[in-house]
């Protein structure tokens, strides 16, 4: 029987317990102004930065050079809760919010930082501020509320007619039922719960380089248009898609996240979209396999690599790679004191992790917008068929699809029981498509959800549940993942993914592909 | 195939059945379960019909002419029965068109294991990554000729799943309506949409829901406005009951956009 190495570094959660309430190495409260940026600080964000979290250290690199952060848009707080937008894209975080970081503000500030603001840091705003349970699902999962307006509406603000009916089946929250802010309440919303995305490497995430047209390519559908150009955009922004650029989502968060009264001016916007197209945030030292930029290792890794590489570029190839790494990690030498072997042995591990990525076959079944593109269901291939993108692991275009994070039965809870110690933290809708059009191919006409996703922008039965891919870098300094926050852990993701798609992997394997996550 | 016959009830009907299969040439047109027949590369997929195992396709990726069924749901299958070789153990029909039925069907979840009697000595594209380019793409080196200059009236059909509407198949045609409609210029645009109907070969008469060639005209009527087709437009449907004959029925599916300059 082949031996497994568990291969773990200081505070990688191998087991996974416990760790939403641990701290990173040195992010206490006592260094909080080191990696803390609040709204308003006056300071300067160098061209190259390293924060560290508990698989080593994160970089930013700032291609244009150091900002003075006083007065600049992304950084200064416009609306009236005191939050900027640097609030929830934390640079120590990769330009995203960590359920760790979120915690240590929350004790350090009373509960009083603006990320705690009732419109959206509390699981509804009727709730009475600074309990700890009307924040329980930002301080639990790092879920900020996203209120969608029910119906839908265009870019135009005219009301979509949707092929599905929504009724909320459970509401832990009380914010779907409240007469306000509910389904049938007086602002007609829905809210669901989601993370905020990385506001790094966008180059990549906004690239029109590959699969951009007036059609969706996976749909057919009409694609969003940039209203400055009048041209398709790639849609691979936010979780659903629903802003097309950088700048109308500026002005979008801006006015739902900051509670900014007046539009952003088009200086501001245009100084919010330049200083996000600038950062590139990727993990540059691994405690396990030591500094990831170096110029003769892998050319993927490492936050230069992503200042430098190409977008727009398909990887799953063996031309381009999605996260390449020449093999530079494979059969390295055994010789060597304790520390040089333990650190080869863990890049061999990263290297393995690449490879289970890049080439283990497996199972795709009855995955919304992947079996239905004329691949077949089920189709045969990789993780790396869906995470595709060149560097970043998003897909190229349009990359919304139904991996079971958020629709039943995959996102099922454990079944409620009297000894049950926990409840469903979100809330349950029940879609009801219509009988006269085709149903989803997967889930037929009655789908429960945890969040339509896509569909409560398209209005399309087909699109519910259905959750842009995310980015994969800067993956060790952003826990919670998927939109829902539901895997705590690297190896939650991955155990996620297994029980999915009944993928089997050794235990050898999702220890490799854990380290191998870590490193990006 | 064929192989030998074992003297048994058994066998003396399932030769009887492989020996009923449809000659080379026949048109055949079924509705059934898509089965899938793994490989040590990658899979392929079948269908029965009447006793016969069909080969339908492989997995290969999107640039495939003919693209896998689905599990969970019936597949449609038309198709000329051919004199190759059998591919995984069915009988190759080539040409072959292949719709996947709307409504999901649990029975239709049959995955067979790979078996070393069955190989697949042509692949395009293994199981994982590309080799850099798709599977079907034409060589890079040939640049295509552009397309010529449209003149006079064009005429456009555009074809549909089985109860379907725009899908994955359609962003390339689209874009190509509104070039030829940007290069003529189109002043009015006329778009039809047709409620197929099939004739299969066991005689029944297959009909898409009322109400899809309405469906179909408005949506791509919409698709092409919003994607900024300015012309006078006319939409219309109609059934296309007249025309299952058993002979390529696929193509009464379809929308057919006639652009006047």
């Amino acid at each position: 029987m082949r031996s497994i190495k568990l291969i773990c570094v200081p505070l990688l959660a191998c087991a996974g317990a416990g760790l939403l309430s641990a701290q990173s190495p040195s992010r206490t409260a006592e260094t909080l102004k080191e990696w803390w940026w609040a709204p308003g600080d006056d300071r300067v964000l160098p061209a190259y930065v390293e924060y560290r979290n508990e698989f080593g250290r994160l970089g930013i690199v700032n291609t244009d050079g150091p900002i003075e952060t006083d007065g600049h848009p992304f950084f200064e707080p416009l609306g009236s809760n005191g939050r900027a937008c640097v609030s929830c894209h934390q640079p120590a975080d990769g330009m995203s919010l960590s359920v760790d970081s979120i915690q240590q503000i929350w004790h350090a500030s009373g509960g009083k930082d603006p990320i705690f603001a009732a419109v959206d840091g509390m699981n509804c705003p009727n709730l009475p501020p600074g309990d700890p349970e009307s924040h329980s699902l930002l301080l639990r999962r790092g879920l900020f509320r996203i209120p969608l307006p029910w119906p839908p509406v265009d870019a135009d603000g005219n009301e979509i007619t949707p092929e599905f009916t929504l009724e909320v089946v459970r509401d832990p929250t009380g914010c779907n039922t409240d007469p306000v802010y509910g389904v049938n309440g007086e602002r007609r919303e829905v809210s669901v719960y989601r993370r905020p995305r990385p506001a790094a490497n966008l180059r990549y995430v906004t690239s029109s380089g590959f699969g951009v047209s007036p059609f969706i390519g996976k749909t057919g559908a009409l694609a969003a248009v940039d209203p400055d150009t009048g041209r398709p955009v790639n849609m691979n922004m936010m979780s659903d898609a629903r802003e097309p650029t950088l700048k109308t989502q500026a002005q979008s968060a801006a006015h739902g996240h900051l509670e900014v009264t007046q539009p952003l001016t088009v200086e501001q916007l245009d100084k919010i979209r330049d200083f996000e197209m600038q950062l590139y945030a990727a993990q540059a030292f691994s405690y396990g396999a030591g500094p990831l930029d170096e110029p003769d290792g892998p050319s993927g890794l490492g936050p230069t690599a992503m200042a430098t590489g190409n977008d727009g570029v398909l990887g799953n190839n063996t031309t381009r790679f999605v996260i390449p790494m020449e093999e530079k990690w494979a059969n390295l030498p055994k010789d060597g004191d304790d520390a040089e072997r333990a650190r080869n042995e863990f890049r061999e591990s990263v290297q393995r992790g690449h490879d289970v990525f890049f080439f283990r076959t497996f199972w795709i079944k009855d995955a919304m917008h992947i079996n239905t593109v004329g691949l077949g269901n089920p189709i045969k291939r990789t993780c790396a068929t869906c995470h595709g993108m060149h560097m970043t692991g998003m897909d190229t275009a349009n990359g919304w699809m139904d991996l079971g994070t958020t629709n039943h039965p995959w996102a099922l809870e454990p079944p409620e029981s009297p000894w049950a110690e926990t409840l469903p933290e979100l809330p349950l809708f029940k879609i009801t498509c219509s009988a006269d059009l085709p149903p989803h191919p997967f889930l037929g006409r009655e789908i429960y959800t945890q969040d339509p996703g896509r569909a409560l922008i398209s209005g399309k039965c087909e699109d519910v549940g259905a959750i842009v891919i995310q980015q994969f870098r800067g993956l060790a300094a952003r826990a919670p993942y998927f939109s829902n926050g539901s895997a705590a852990t690297l190896r939650e993701l991955v155990d996620f993914y297994d029980r999915r798609f009944n993928i089997r992997f050794t235990e050898q394997e999702r220890v490799d592909l854990v380290n191998f996550l870590s490193v990006l | 195939m064929r192989g030998v016959c074992l003297i048994s009830t058994l066998a003396v009907l399932a030769c009887s059945a492989l020996d009923a299969a449809p000659p080379p040439g026949e048109r055949i047109s079924f509705v059934s379960c898509p089965i899938v027949r793994d490989t040590r590369s990658v899979p392929c997929w079948l269908a029965e019909y009447e006793g016969d195992t069909y080969y339908l396709t492989i997995q290969s990726d999107v640039s495939a002419e003919v693209q896998p069924p689905m599990l969970g749901h019936q597949v449609l299958v038309e198709g000329v029965v051919s004199d190759a070789a059998p591919i995984c153990g069915g009988i190759v029909l080539e040409p072959v068109r292949l719709s996947v039925m709307p409504e999901i069907d649990a029975n239709c979840n049959t995955m067979l294991p790979a078996d070393e009697r069955y190989t697949i000595d042509f692949n395009p594209r293994p199981p994982g990554p590309s080799a850099g380019r798709l599977a079907f793409a034409p060589d890079p080196s040939a640049r295509p000729a552009p397309p010529p200059r449209p003149q006079g009236t064009q005429t456009i059909d555009i074809y549909f799943d089985f109860d379907k509407g725009v899908s994955f198949r359609h962003p390339g045609e689209l874009s190509s309506i509104l070039r030829i409609a940007r290069e003529l210029p189109a002043r009015h645009v006329r778009i039809t949409g047709v409620r197929g109907a099939h004739r299969l070969s066991n005689g029944t008469l297959l009909k898409e829901s009322a109400g899809v060639g309405e469906r179909r005209a408005n949506e791509i009527a919409g698709l092409l406005r919003g994607a900024g087709l300015d012309a006078e437009a006319e939409i219309d449907w109609i059934d296309g009951d007249g025309e299952a004959d058993g002979v390529d029925d696929w193509k009464s599916r379809r929308v057919t956009v006639v652009l006047t300059p």
